[in-house]
């Protein structure tokens, strides 16, 4: 047994976030974990890695037993962790970021920096990444920033490999190599914990899943044998029915046509979109497609320099967010904690943030109209929180979506951009966005979803774009969109140009 | 996989300017500087000019090199000023004890050691934000000893204080040669030994330095204590100038050096800047005033060109960026 | 998921904050409670409104810097923009003729460009506000006192403006108090309940979210810097009427004091949580701590290191966990904040225990004295029996020199207590910690307040100080000038050790004694704006075009009262200017700075005269380095002025008099309404190690 965990508790200021977790490893094994938002995997995890000290319970790696973990004494045990977050120096090199930590001696010790750039090239060619290793981490995209840590991981050439949601952002076919990678480590014997919250892909490396539920497990079950709808009921207790409830409306005028808009700073070029009231349009693509680049252009984060764009026939500037907000765009952002909701403000301050002229009078704040809106709120996207004065902060990652959501929907906008607006977020909360989609779209919204799930986007989309190195290589209506369609598009094999 | 432009020698040579350029253009406003004072005052260039210049900035060069470790941190010490002029006191009244040189400056850097692990504990271990802890020992610090001295100097230090009892020509030499060890040393282990990436590491995120088994607060305490010690050590190398310790003498320094560093081209946020680039700010902030004095300049306007040159220099900072 | 059981986020939240909200009334009260007992006259309607009144200019610096802070920036400039201000307003009024209204209208407008200059800097520029403002800060008070020369000062304002800062409404409350009031509820207003104050909040939590909402964020930030300037250009018409002069020194320092009381009033630096109440009580426990002593007659320096000790103990409290259960993830990227509550109480405990054995050994002494007082009240001969017996009642002679840094007056100190411990009389030694007109006022008004006898200034200038002396005369203070002059009606007598012109002619003399008739010469000074320096020079300078044309002073540099700087600045011009051959340092850190640079540049051809202490310059001028010194016999100085107060207060000294026997200084001639100590003493070889001090 590589590893074993023996009634773990483990309590945040009178919340107890674990309750009794035993969880064992064996030598070359894949150990899946899954579990809702906030179940407890990321604390579990930071346990064993030395992150957070548990409560109670017993920690044994290899048969011994550590009494204090740290994250130094992990290192030493052979415990490598990647975590959700890529817990990387954003302002040194990508050499680096892979050798902190892996080279062991005196603090004193003079770097060798040849040594450094060599091994950092040798681990990211594992991983496929073609990344400069001298360029400083900030200047990476998420996913290679992602390749990065995977690389790092690698490099501790750990007994125990942790890594917690690594395909987040990863193309397939990143997720592929990645694949290959940790079933020759587990070749070797090394121990891998996997956590995902895409369960079509735990059957391809995990040789036995784990469910946690609200801090306790549920049950191991052997992965051969046990089929996602089994999974889903152990995460969330209860079988999920229809997971796209997709209605089809009669597309409406058009709400947004961009004509060759395009930005230098961020890459997006020469695009050409029409989306209509009424429908859902889907931005596939791989990551750095320049999907999230077009919605920042849109939304005015990074005003386009050329091309037109027209709102409900109108050619129109968007200079700024505020504009944007003004011509009834709505944008619900891919980095909810930074960028979609304020986690320290109220759930009632979060939802009102975006219409506060709608809730002042003479420039004066009215307290009980921001109230009641939010309540309105709340209630309608059933929020779980305790209050409406609760910091979003202290909610799970799907309430604080349904917060980012409200937001802009008190706003009541024509055009709503939602960027990858499950990710991350449990499969309940997942069902009741989607289900929201359609209503919105139902009362005539229009609605451009960015999605790197495909099933996503083939289940809820009327028409897919797909996007490559910020431009738009096609337009799939719902009916030839597939899997493959969009991949060969995506991948730049064919280039078609449906007319819109 | 290496960007081609990295290949070629010129590449490399690019790739290096584009990743200095900081450093760079405030460099190259201090040789513009150089270059007007050579046609309209050429008397600068001798030796007794830039003597006295790099003796007088050679305190500022140590406390600054403290300052840098600081601000790469993501922290700042106010603090120093106070700091310094408690050592400076600390010295000459150690060494009006009969106490014998080495031991007084092993007591003024213990003094300013334990002053800065103060500071140390504030921030890293009760986790106070440091502008304000520092502003809070600074006033205490102040104070204090204004209250204990009233501005009198300490007097009547034996003849081993000045220059360290080694003569004028000597203790020159010994002042500038330690503020260049100091400085040679902290620049070189900061690039090149684990605990000076540490330091970026830490200033870059502190999270992820914890995950990576680096201790943040110990390393932002080590950093505070480090910041005392040379802060100590700046105290010492400029009371030994003298024949006498003026309580007063920091009084100003903390600005001093924080524009310097600023200059030099070390981000407020934290993890970026080199000492290199420290060393060049407190030259040009350095030269300044001298500079006004060769060239003939009112008094009066000296403050606001120093203004001036920190707007300059961050707005170079903001355009570059802007370029991009 | 955020399982609600048996736990409240809002309760936790609001416990989060108790501290904090508790803390500040509770030390505030505490503050009250303790000066009331120690200080005399503290607790008194007509001292809360001193406190209102004093509370005003860095208030408004403060209430305008907590939007500013909450959105995450900081404001260094405020201070320096204050001087900046106050010349701009002096400049239109007197230079360009302009009337009141119309030139604090445009000193308005410059603040506000001012602030905009920030704005624009931190909002498009994308330069950190505290780069920013610390480049505006050394900006903008180069400008003033390069506008000026440094000493340009504006005075003999109309009495209406005047009115402004020093009268008084109804009831005794000073005119400046409603404008800080209504101030005070548009910034309350503006961050509590508007919706840019929400959004400020939300931008200092989180500025990249709060633009993702689509607030104007950089319009926002922008607008709290131009609000802050404006403020502080406010400030600075009030600080103009209160002191009756604008200056470009007005507000030196007030940045940080401002600062403090924003962080004490439980603004978070780091953006986001801010609150305007807070930061009056903030400011009120400063102002409080700052006054308290002088009336409890506990040393300034107190009130600086209160201050100091408060503000941890605040932040600290403030950074204690709440009671509720912690987000499942860390709330910002940056590191969470975990200190236990035992450890902050610990440190708290052992602040408070330390400074509450500081206050009771203290309020113990002070006791005594009152008591001591009590049973000799002033005026009355026929008091209790032992008062009786002795010839006069004890009475207490307030004496406030420049400022306490300063090395110049702890011989006068010594001289003062000498003669208060020969006549039986109670001294009050207390000064600014900095030499500031305006601090020199607060303390004038703290003993007001607080009733002495009789009050003696060294005045730092001349406008800044006379009218709160005016103020103690009316009061019924006695009130003696000692070291520089206020205006002759300000005070009964001035203790003349030496005037300017003498200074200027001793110095002058010398300089041309030594360079032969002719050459060129140096003159070190503390400051451009410091107003005795500024005298002195003009003396020297008169002296020099009068009698002594064939000699130019070359360089004029002013070394900040720092003995460092003053070599540095010497060397300098040593190197820049060989024909130079004489310096002339005119504040007291300056001559040994002077002399050492000349000694170790190894130049035997240029010699040092000054303004100094003799022991200090003792050493130079056995070396032949430095000439000769100027100075009085400052412990004499200080003798002679308690004897003088004394001689005042008991009736022996009367207006008209021409003749004063002072203790062992004998018979002292009196000239007008000016005591003199007698020509300044010339410090040479020969007789310099005849004195110590």
């Amino acid at each position: 047994m590589l590893l074993e965990l023996r009634d773990i508790t483990k309590s945040f200021g009178g919340a107890r976030v674990l309750k009794g977790v035993s969880f064992d490893l064996r030598v070359g094994e894949i150990h899946a974990l899954v579990g809702e938002n906030g179940a407890g995997k990321s604390t579990l995890i930071k346990v064993i890695t030395g992150a957070h000290a548990p409560d109670e319970g017993r920690l044994a790696v290899s048969g011994q037993v550590v009494d204090v973990m740290s994250p130094t004494r992990a290192r030493e045990l052979g415990i490598a962790a990647i975590y959700q977050q890529p817990a990387l120096f954003p302002d040194l090199t990508v050499a680096e970021n892979i050798a902190i930590g892996l080279e062991p001696g005196s603090v004193f010790r003079r770097i060798r920096w040849n040594d450094r750039a060599v091994r950092a090239r040798r681990l990211l060619d594992r991983v496929g990444a073609r990344i400069d290793v001298e360029a400083p981490v900030r200047t990476l995209s998420m996913p290679q920033q992602q390749l990065v840590e995977i690389a790092r991981a690698l490099g501790a050439e750990a007994r125990i490999l942790i890594m917690d949601e690594p395909t987040a952002s990863l193309s397939d076919q990143e997720v592929d190599l990645l694949f290959q990678v940790i079933l020759d480590l587990k070749a070797d014997g090394v121990g891998v914990i996997y956590i995902s919250h895409r369960l079509e892909e735990l059957p391809r490396v995990a040789d036995r899943v784990t469910a946690l539920r609200d801090g306790a497990v549920v049950g191991t079950r052997p992965m051969v044998g046990t089929s996602r709808g089994e999974l889903i009921r152990m995460m969330v207790g209860r079988e999920l029915q229809a997971v796209f409830p997709k209605t089809t409306v009669a597309a409406g005028e058009i709400v947004l046509e961009t004509r060759g808009l395009s930005c230098a700073r961020s890459g997006v070029r020469e695009v050409d979109l029409v989306v209509r009231a009424g429908e859902i349009v889907g931005l596939s693509g791989l990551v750095g497609a320049g999907r999230t680049e077009l919605a920042r252009v849109l939304f005015g984060l990074t005003p386009a320099d050329r091309g037109e764009l027209l709102i409900r026939g109108r050619r129109v500037q968007i200079g700024s967010p505020g504009e944007a907000v003004r011509l009834g765009i709505a944008y619900v952002p891919e980095d909810r904690r930074r960028h979609g909701v304020i986690l320290e403000m109220s759930c009632a301050a979060n939802i009102t943030l975006a219409t506060l002229r709608r809730i002042s009078r003479l420039g004066l704040l009215d307290f009980a109209r921001e109230r009641s809106i939010a309540r309105d709120y709340v209630d309608r996207l059933s929020v779980k929180t305790p209050s409406l004065d609760a910091p979003v902060g202290h909610l799970s990652g799907g309430n604080q979506q349904k917060v980012a959501l409200a937001r802009w929907l008190v706003a009541e906008p024509s055009l709503l951009i939602l960027d990858e607006p499950t990710q991350g977020v449990d499969v309940g909360a997942k069902a009741e966005i989607h289900r929201l989609m359609s209503t919105l779209v139902e009362r005539g919204l229009a609605v451009l979803m960015i999605s790197s799930e495909l099933p996503e986007i083939l289940g809820m989309s009327d028409r897919v774009v797909v996007m490559r190195s910020g431009r738009v290589m096609g337009v799939l209506d719902r009916a030839d969109a597939t899997q493959e369609s969009i991949m060969e598009l995506a991948l730049g094999h064919v280039t078609t140009r449906t007319a819109s | 996989m290496n960007s081609p432009a990295a290949e070629s020698p010129w590449g490399r040579l690019i790739a290096v300017i584009g990743a200095r350029r900081r450093e760079l253009s405030v460099l190259l406003a201090y040789v513009v500087l150089l270059i007007v004072l050579a046609v309209t005052a050429p008397r600068f260039f001798r030796a007794d000019p830039i003597r006295a210049l790099l003796v007088s900035n050679s305190s500022v060069l140590v406390a600054a090199v403290g300052m840098t470790m600081v601000i790469l941190c993501r922290q700042i010490d106010i603090s120093i000023g106070s700091l310094f002029s408690v050592c400076g006191v600390t010295a000459g009244l150690l060494a009006r004890m009969g106490l014998p040189m080495p031991l007084v400056a092993l007591g003024t850097l213990a003094a300013g050691a334990i002053l800065g692990a103060i500071n140390g504990l504030f921030v890293a271990g009760l986790r106070l934000p440091s502008i304000v802890a520092t502003l809070a020992t600074m006033v205490v610090l102040r104070e204090s000893l204004r209250y204990a001295r009233e501005g009198e100097f300490v007097r009547d230090l034996p003849s081993s204080f000045q220059w360290f009892g080694q003569g004028q020509a000597l203790g020159q030499s010994a002042v500038v040669a330690i503020a260049a060890a100091v400085f040679v040393v902290f620049a070189w282990s900061l690039a090149n030994v684990t605990l000076g990436r540490a330091v970026l590491a830490v200033g870059s995120d502190p999270e992820a330095a914890r995950l990576a088994g680096i201790p943040p607060r110990g390393v932002v305490f080590g950093v505070f204590t480090l910041m005392g010690l040379l802060a100590g050590l700046a105290a010492l190398l400029n009371a030994i100038r003298f024949a006498d310790v003026d309580p007063g003498s920091g009084g100003g320094l903390e600005l001093q050096v924080i524009a310097a560093v600023v200059v030099g081209g070390t981000a407020v946020t934290g993890g970026r800047g080199s000492l290199i680039g420290t060393l060049i700010g407190v030259a040009l902030l350095g030269s300044i005033g001298p500079a006004l004095v060769f060239l003939d300049a009112k008094p009066q306007w000296e403050k606001a060109v120093q203004g001036l040159i920190i707007l300059a220099a961050v707005a170079t900072d903001a355009l570059d960026r802007q370029e991009r | 998921m955020a399982t609600a059981e048996g736990l409240d986020p809002v309760a936790a939240e609001t416990r989060s904050r108790a501290p904090r909200l508790a803390v500040l009334p509770l030390l505030l009260l505490s503050e009250i409670v303790v000066f009331s007992l120690i200080g005399t006259n503290f607790f008194t309607m007509a001292n809360a409104y001193e406190i209102l009144r004093l509370s005003v200019e860095i208030g408004l610096l403060a209430v305008a810097l907590t939007p500013v802070i909450t959105t995450g920036g900081i404001d260094l400039s405020v201070g320096s923009l204050m001087g900046l201000s106050a010349v701009v307003f002096g400049k239109l009024w007197r230079d360009m003729g302009a009337p009141i209204p119309v030139a604090i209208a445009g000193t308005l407008g410059c603040g506000a460009v001012a602030g905009s200059i920030n704005g624009v800097l931190i909002t498009r520029g994308k330069i950190p506000p505290l780069i920013v403002t610390l480049g505006t800060y050394s900006l903008a008070r180069g400008l003033a006192e390069g506008l000026t020369g440094g000493v340009d000062n504006f005075t003999h304002f109309p009495p209406s403006f005047l009115a402004l800062g020093q009268g008084y409404l109804a009831w005794g409350a000073p005119t400046q108090a409603p404008l800080f009031a209504v101030v005070a509820i548009l910034f309350w207003m503006l961050l509590h309940r508007m919706a840019i104050g929400r959004g400020l909040s939300a931008i200092g939590y989180s500025a990249e979210g709060a633009r993702h909402a689509g607030l104007p964020v950089e319009r926002w930030v922008a607008l709290v810097y131009i609000l802050s300037g404006l403020t502080a250009s406010l400030a600075a018409v009030v600080y103009a009427s209160r002191l009756g002069q604008a200056k470009a020194d007005a507000g030196t320092g007030y940045e940080l004091a401002a600062i403090t009381a924003v962080v004490l009033g439980g603004t978070s630096i780091f953006g986001g949580r801010g609150s305007v109440h807070g930061t009056l009580l903030g400011l009120f426990a400063i102002v409080i701590l700052q006054i308290g002593p002088r009336l409890a007659d506990l040393p300034a320096e107190l009130a600086g290191v209160a201050t100091g000790v408060i503000l941890l103990v605040a932040i600290g409290l403030d950074r204690r966990q709440p009671a509720g259960p912690r987000p499942q993830f860390p709330l910002s990227q940056s590191e969470t904040l975990v200190v236990k509550n035992s450890q902050v109480a610990v440190i708290c405990g052992a602040i408070l225990a330390a400074a509450a054995i500081n206050l009771a050994g203290n309020a113990y002494l002070a006791r005594a004295l009152v008591r001591e007082r009590a049973q000799a009240p002033p005026g009355s001969t026929e008091g209790s029996p032992r008062a009786a017996l002795r010839e006069h009642p004890p009475l207490t002679i307030a004496m406030m020199p420049k400022s306490k840094g300063n090395a110049y007056f702890i011989a006068c100190r010594k001289g003062a207590e000498e003669a208060a411990a020969e006549l039986g009389v109670t001294l009050l030694w207390d000064g600014p910690t900095d030499p500031d007109p305006a601090k020199q006022n607060e303390v004038v008004d703290a003993w007001i307040t607080r009733g002495v006898d009789v009050i003696a200034v060294a005045v730092e200038n001349r406008e800044g100080v006379s009218s709160v002396l005016r103020k103690a005369r009316e009061r019924g203070i006695k009130v003696i000038t000692w070291d520089a002059d206020a205006d002759p009606d300000a005070r009964d007598f001035f203790v003349n050790q030496a005037t300017p012109e003498g200074i200027g002619r001793a110095l002058m003399d010398n300089a041309a004694r030594i360079l032969g008739g002719k050459g060129s010469f140096a003159i070190i000074t503390a400051s451009l704006t410091a107003g005795n320096m500024i005298a002195w020079q003009k003396c020297i300078e008169a002296r020099r075009s009068e009698k002594y044309p064939n000699i130019t002073m070359a360089s004029l540099r002013p070394c900040d009262d720092l003995q460092k700087k003053a070599f540095d600045e010497t060397t300098t011009v040593l190197n820049s200017n060989p024909a130079v051959k004489l310096f002339m340092a005119i504040c007291s850190p300056a001559v040994p700075g002077a002399a050492e640079a000349v000694k170790q540049s190894g130049r035997t051809d240029v010699k040092v005269i000054g303004i100094g202490l003799p022991n200090d310059s003792k050493r130079y001028v056995h070396e032949g380095i430095t000439d000769c010194v100027v100075l009085w016999n400052t412990r004499d100085l200080g003798y002679l002025t308690v004897q003088a107060a004394v001689g005042l207060a008991r009736g022996d000294l009367k207006p008209g008099a021409v003749r004063y026997s002072a203790g062992r200084l004998g018979e002292l001639r009196i000239e007008g309404t000016d005591i003199l100590l007698g020509q300044p003493y010339l410090f040479t070889k020969d007789n310099i190690d005849q004195f110590d001090f």
